[in-house]
C-alpha cells in the first residue's frame, strides 16, 4: 500500500533515508534527521538517548504518519474492455449446480456445459474462471468453454494467461458440441429411451431384487447420466423409494441424487 | 460460570505439540466421555479409550493443573485437551463433581491460595497419578505459573512488552541485514517469550512478521514498518493506565489481554439491518480464523458502521458458516471495547436472513479517508473494510481499483483478483474489499442481482467445512 501512498516527498525521502540506516544499523550509521513537522517534534518533545532508540521512535512516527495520511495514487487507465456478448448470463442456481456438478457428478460435467451453449446462454462471469482453470489440461472441453464464455472469456485469457489451454492436442470441431460416449453395456441400451415409467421400473426392479449391487455403480451411473431427460424425474422418485432394508439402497440413493441433480441441471438451463 | 468458560484458541495454546491436538479432537466429543460435568473451579469426567477401564480426567481450569489416569507421559494429554475442547465449546453441564474430581480438588485448594481466577497459562501445572508432579516428564515444563492476579500479570505483561521492545531495538542496532533474521529461529524464540508473557496478540504478530522478510523486493521497508507498530504497541501497552479508555482497551486487546465474551454481551447492543458485506479466512498458526465483516444498512451513506464477527477453526473443525455474504439479517451485536472498535459479537436476530441490494459504494478518495481515520485511531490495526465503486485496472506490473478520484492497488497473489476482473468486464463495479499494509484484499463483487464471494477460502484440507 505504501508503494501508492503519495505522502509528501519529505516523509518518503526521509522514509527512505531510515531504511537504509535500519538495513546498515545504527552501529554502522546514524539515524537522519527528522523533517520539519510532527516528526521532529515528537524527537523534540521524547528525546531518545541512544541511536537505535531514536531511529525506533521515528520509524513507528513516520509509520503512523504514513498509513493514516494515505492518499490514493493516480488514476489508472480503465482496460479496455472485451466486445459485447448479448446472450443472458446463467441464472445464479446454475452457478450453485455447476459446483455440485463438480464435487460430486463430473460424469454430468460435459453435459452441462453444452445445456448453456444450446440454451443460447453465456457463462456466468464468475463461473468463467473456475471453469477455464479445470479444463486448462483438456483442449476439447477448453475449446467448449471458451463457446460457452464468449469474449469475455477470450478477454480473460489476454489479462490472465494461465487459463489458456496448456494442451497441444487438436481439437476436432465437430467434438466440442457432441456429448461423449459412456460406457453402457448392450443390456441396458434399450433403458436408455425406453418410456420413462419402463426405464424407472427396470432400474429400481434390478435394485430390488438384487440383480444391480455396487459392482454395477458405473454403468448405472453412465445409464442416467445418458437416459432421456423426460425419464429423470419418475426415475429419481421410483428408485428413491425403493425398500430401505435392500442391501443395495446406498446405490439407489446415489443413482437418485444423479436423477435429480441432471434434470434440475436442464430445467435451469432450458433454452432462453 | 459460564463466564470463565475458555476459548477455543486458549485451549489449543495449551497442547505442547501439535501432534497432541490432533489426537484429542476425535476425543472431544460427548459419545466419548461418560459422566463429564464442570463447576466454577473445575472440568471433569471419564474417557472410554482403548483399556479396559474408562481415564479419570480432571482439569482445574482455574489455577491450570491437570489429573488424568491414563498412562501418557504428554502432559497435557490429549484426553485433557479434549475434556477443555469439550467443555469450551458448551459441551459440558455443570455439575457436582465425582469423587475423584472433588478429591483432587480439594487437596489443591488445600494447597493452593484461593486468588482470583487468572487467564489460562502456558506455564501450567500438571498432575497425574501414573506420572508425579515432580516426575520427569514435569521438569521439561515451564515452571509453575507464579501469577495468581490481575498485578501480578500485567507485571508479567510489561515485562514481556519492555524485552520486545529492547529486541526490537537491538535490530535496529545491528541491521535489518543480519543473516539472523531470515531464520525462523529468530522470530519464533521472541514469540514463544511473548506468549509466556501473556502478550499472544504480540506473539502472532511477529510470527506474522517473520513470513514477510525475504518475501518480497521491498521486505526491508515492509519488515521496518511493522517493527514500528510493535514498538508503537510495546511502548502503549507498558502505558495503559495513562491512556484514554478506549484507547487503552484497544491496545490491550492488540496485545493479547482476553475480554470476557460475557462482558461482551453484558454491553449495549447496535440494532440495526446488518449486510454480511465479506467474508475472508486466513490461517493463524495453527487455527483457521474467519473474519465476516457486516455493515449497517440504516445509514446507507459510504460512511455506515462496519463490524466484525470472528470464528475460529482447528484442524478438522468447521469455520461458521450462518452468515453468508449477499445477504442481511436485522439483529443485535456487541462491540467489544476499543477505540475503532470493529469486532462484535452477534446476539439476537430480529428476522430470517434475506437478500440484500446493492450495497452503496464510495470512491476511492473516499476509501482512503475512511482507512486513514481508523488508522489515526489505532494504527496497528492490520485490516479495514472498505466497499468501493471501481474498476480494476493494471499499472507498473501490479493490479488495482481505480476510479475517476485515485487508485489503490490489490495484493499481490490476491486469490479474487480474476473473479474480479471477470465480473468487471473492465467496467466499474462495487467491489468489498480488505485494506492491508500490503494492498487491498478483494471479498466480494457486488452485481446487480447476487453478490460473488471471492475472498480468501480456507484451506480445505484442513477445516472441516470451508464454506
Amino acid at each position: 500500500m505504501t508503494s501508492t501512498a503519495t505522502s509528501p516527498p519529505a516523509i518518503n525521502d526521509y522514509w527512505g533515508e531510515m531504511v537504509t540506516v535500519a538495513l546498515l544499523g545504527t552501529d554502522r550509521r546514524e539515524p537522519p534527521a527528522p523533517p520539519p513537522g510532527a516528526l521532529r517534534d515528537l524527537a523534540v518533545d521524547d528525546p531518545q538517548p541512544t541511536a537505535s532508540q531514536r531511529l525506533l521512535q521515528q520509524v513507528a512516527g513516520c509509520t503512523v504518519a504514513r498509513r493514516a495520511g494515505m492518499l490514493p495514487g493516480a488514476s489508472a487507465p480503465l482496460l479496455a474492455p472485451p466486445a459485447d456478448d448479448l446472450r443472458p448470463v446463467t441464472p445464479p442456481s446454475a452457478t450453485a449446480t455447476w459446483r455440485r456438478v463438480v464435487d460430486d457428478w463430473a460424469v454430468l460435467e460435459d453435459e452441462w456445459l453444452l445445456a448453456v451453449i444450446h440454451s443460447g446462454r453465456r457463462l456466468a462471469p464468475e463461473l468463467i474462471v473456475p471453469v477455464l482453470a479445470r479444463y486448462r489440461t483438456d483442449a476439447t472441453r477448453h475449446a467448449r468453454a471458451l463457446v460457452a464464455a464468449g469474449t469475455l472469456g477470450q478477454w480473460m485469457i489476454e489479462w490472465s494467461p494461465r487459463l489458456a489451454c496448456t494442451s497441444r492436442k487438436p481439437v476436432v470441431m465437430e467434438a466440442i458440441g457432441e456429448l461423449p460416449d459412456l460406457a453402457i453395456v448392450p443390456e441396458l441400451q434399450s433403458v436408455l429411451w425406453a418410456p420413462p415409467t419402463q426405464a424407472a421400473q427396470t432400474i429400481a426392479g434390478g435394485l430390488s431384487t438384487g440383480a444391480f449391487g455396487i459392482s454395477h455403480r458405473a454403468v448405472l451411473v453412465n445409464v442416467v447420466a445418458r437416459i432421456q431427460p423426460a425419464s429423470l424425474p419418475a426415475l429419481a422418485e421410483t428408485i428413491g423409494n425403493i425398500d430401505p432394508s435392500q442391501p443395495s439402497i446406498g446405490l439407489a440413493f446415489a443413482l437418485a441424487d444423479l436423477a435429480r441433480l441432471r434434470h434440475q441441471m436442464l430445467t435451469e438451463l432450458e433454452p432462453a | 460460570m459460564s463466564t470463565r468458560r475458555w476459548q477455543i484458541e486458549q485451549v489449543l495454546a495449551l497442547a505442547p505439540r501439535p501432534s497432541t491436538v490432533a489426537a484429542a479432537q476425535p476425543l472431544a466429543v460427548p459419545a466419548r466421555w461418560a459422566g463429564a460435568g464442570c463447576d466454577a473451579r473445575a472440568v471433569w469426567g471419564r474417557c472410554v479409550g482403548s483399556s479396559a477401564e474408562p481415564y479419570e480426567c480432571a482439569v482445574d481450569h482455574v489455577e491450570v493443573a491437570f489429573r488424568c489416569t491414563c498412562p501418557s507421559r504428554v502432559f497435557p494429554c490429549k484426553h485433557s485437551l479434549a475434556l477443555l475442547l469439550l467443555w469450551a465449546r458448551g459441551q459440558v453441564a455443570e455439575g457436582q463433581p465425582p469423587p475423584f474430581a472433588a478429591i483432587w480438588i480439594a487437596k489443591r485448594l488445600a494447597t493452593t491460595d484461593t486468588g482470583p481466577p487468572t487467564e489460562p497459562s502456558a506455564a501450567a501445572t500438571v498432575e497425574s497419578p501414573a506420572e508425579h508432579v515432580e516426575g520427569p516428564a514435569t521438569a521439561a515444563l515451564p515452571p509453575p505459573d507464579p501469577g495468581k492476579s490481575r498485578d501480578d500479570r500485567i507485571a508479567r505483561m510489561s515485562a514481556g512488552l519492555a524485552e520486545l521492545d529492547r529486541w526490537l531495538d537491538d535490530r535496529l542496532r545491528t541491521g535489518l541485514s543480519d543473516p539472523s533474521l531470515a531464520g525462523y529461529r529468530t522470530w519464533d524464540g521472541l514469540a514463544a517469550r511473548l506468549v509466556d508473557a501473556q502478550v499472544g496478540g504480540l506473539a502472532n504478530r511477529v510470527r506474522r512478521l517473520a513470513g514477510l522478510v525475504g518475501a518480497h523486493p521491498d521486505w526491508h521497508s515492509q519488515v521496518l514498518a511493522e517493527l514500528g507498530i510493535l514498538h508503537l504497541l510495546a511502548t502503549s501497552g507498558r502505558h495503559l493506565g495513562t491512556l484514554p479508555p478506549g484507547l487503552a482497551d484497544s491496545v490491550a486487546g492488540t496485545i493479547g489481554w482476553q475480554v470476557r465474551q460475557a462482558d461482551v454481551l453484558a454491553g449495549v447492543p447496535h440494532t440495526d439491518t446488518w449486510v454480511v458485506m465479506g467474508r475472508s479466512d486466513t490461517r493463524e498458526d495453527r487455527i483457521e480464523v474467519r473474519r465476516v465483516w457486516l455493515r449497517g444498512a440504516g445509514d446507507r451513506s459510504g460512511d455506515a458502521p462496519w463490524a466484525m464477527v470472528l470464528s475460529f477453526a482447528a484442524y478438522r473443525q468447521s469455520l461458521d458458516a450462518s452468515l453468508a455474504v449477499g445477504t442481511q439479517v436485522h439483529a443485535d451485536v456487541f462491540r467489544y471495547p476499543g477505540s475503532v472498535a470493529l469486532r462484535v459479537l452477534m446476539g439476537a436476530l430480529h428476522g430470517p436472513a434475506q437478500p440484500s441490494g446493492l450495497p452503496t459504494g464510495t470512491s476511492i478518495t473516499a476509501a482512503c479517508a475512511q482507512v486513514g481515520r481508523a488508522l489515526a485511531a489505532e494504527p496497528w490495526l492490520e485490516r479495514y473494510p472498505v466497499c468501493v465503486v471501481a474498476a480494476p485496472s493494471r499499472a507498473a506490473r501490479r493490479w488495482l481499483l481505480t476510479d475517476a478520484t485515485g487508485s489503490l492497488p490489490l495484493i499481490e497473489g490476491a486469490t479474487g483478483v480474476a473473479t474480479l476482473l471477470a465480473c468487471s468486464g473492465g467496467h466499474p463495479v462495487t467491489v468489498t474489499a480488505e485494506w492491508t499494509s500490503g494492498g487491498l484484499v478483494p471479498l466480494t463483487v457486488h452485481l446487480a442481482d447476487r453478490a460473488v464471494d471471492i475472498g480468501p477460502v480456507a484451506d480445505p484440507s484442513f477445516v472441516g467445512v470451508a464454506s
